[in-house]
């Protein structure tokens, strides 16, 4: 199987894993910070929103290093298109194209409601695959464990709804 | 700092793009059972960022001599209720929050909606906090329900 991106090959995912772990370990002994990228959507909703739940310490203080952060996954997904074969705007989705083939307006709908669950659930749950897949399991915190249980069996049974029921695909 | 910052971030959005983190597909074939990738790099990254962690807590300091601090996430109902709602809204998409953002820097131009939603879903849980602490057994408002 190859990337959406350019048809690419993807990295082994030893190397991409330990890739990962480097990048997790660097922020904690470089910066004293523990890996988490879904609080930075509290960080940009603390720009715009005065609600008191936006504007405690724990989220303000948080957005001089995760905003930095998170503009460095825009510049890394922008590199790596740029070096992989060219940056151009894309609406390509692989699998979602070949079984349910929405169109852009369909695809954004599909993609906000995707959204919705996403930034909901993660600030419900205290964290998303970085924070508590990678970080908290590494550090044996029991919340971690549940929180991964909950999300990797809600994604499987999901996406075993929309393949294998609603938009069945053969050969899949 | 806030060079160190972007240049983690930029490592970190790299790897995601070309290891298939950040790809609709792998992200399918994980849940489909049909693609090991992602369980291998999760898995390797944990196994990895473990006895690193636990090297960085012998030493107790950052290499500029800073006392480590940890925070720790607590445990709470929103664990379970949230993760499950986060697990469907990563099928939906195809990404969880990292990979959005590498989508969208890919130039995946249906990402944007899923920031957009993510913003607004963050949006919501922040309104409607008070009101799912008692039934949810969550933290006080001034802690939240864990960063990261």
């Amino acid at each position: 199987m190859s990337l959406i991106l350019h048809g690419l090959p993807p990295l082994h995912w030893a190397l991409a894993g330990i890739g990962i772990a480097g990048v997790t370990l660097a922020l904690l002994f470089l910066a004293n910070r523990r890996l988490g990228i879904s609080t930075g959507f509290e960080d940009i909703c603390s720009l715009a929103l005065p609600l008191p739940y936006f504007q405690r310490a724990a989220v303000t203080s948080g957005r001089e290093w995760r905003l930095p952060l998170l503009a460095g996954l825009v510049l890394g997904g922008f590199l790596s298109a740029a070096l992989g074969g060219g940056w151009q705007p894309t609406w390509a989705l692989g699998l979602f194209d070949r079984a349910i083939g929405f169109g852009p307006a369909g695809k954004l709908a599909w993609m906000f409601v995707g959204g919705l669950f996403i930034g909901f659930g993660t600030r419900l749950a205290g964290g998303c695959t970085s924070g508590h897949g990678i970080f908290g399991l590494a550090n044996l915190e029991l919340p971690s464990l549940v929180t991964t249980i909950s999300f990797l069996a809600a994604g499987i049974v999901t996406t075993q709804i929309v393949y294998r029921v609603l938009f069945p695909l053969v050969g899949l | 700092m806030t060079l160190v910052y972007l240049i983690l971030g930029t490592v970190f959005g790299f790897i995601l793009s070309r290891s298939g983190a950040a790809d609709y597909g792998f992200i399918q074939g994980m849940f489909l059972f049909t693609e090991f990738q992602l369980y291998g790099i999760i898995a390797v990254a944990v196994m990895v960022t473990a006895p690193g962690i636990w090297l960085i807590k012998q030493r107790g300091r950052t290499i500029l001599g800073q006392r480590l601090s940890i925070e720790m996430k607590p445990l709470h109902r929103g664990n379970v209720a949230g993760g499950v709602l986060f697990g469907i809204g990563w099928s939906i998409a195809g990404m969880c929050p990292g990979p959005i953002l590498v989508n969208i820097g890919e130039g995946k131009i249906y990402a944007l909606a899923a920031l957009a939603g993510a913003l607004v879903g963050a949006g919501l849980l922040g309104s409607l906090y008070p009101a799912l602490q008692r039934p949810l057994a969550l933290p006080p408002l001034n802690a939240g329900a864990g960063e990261g």
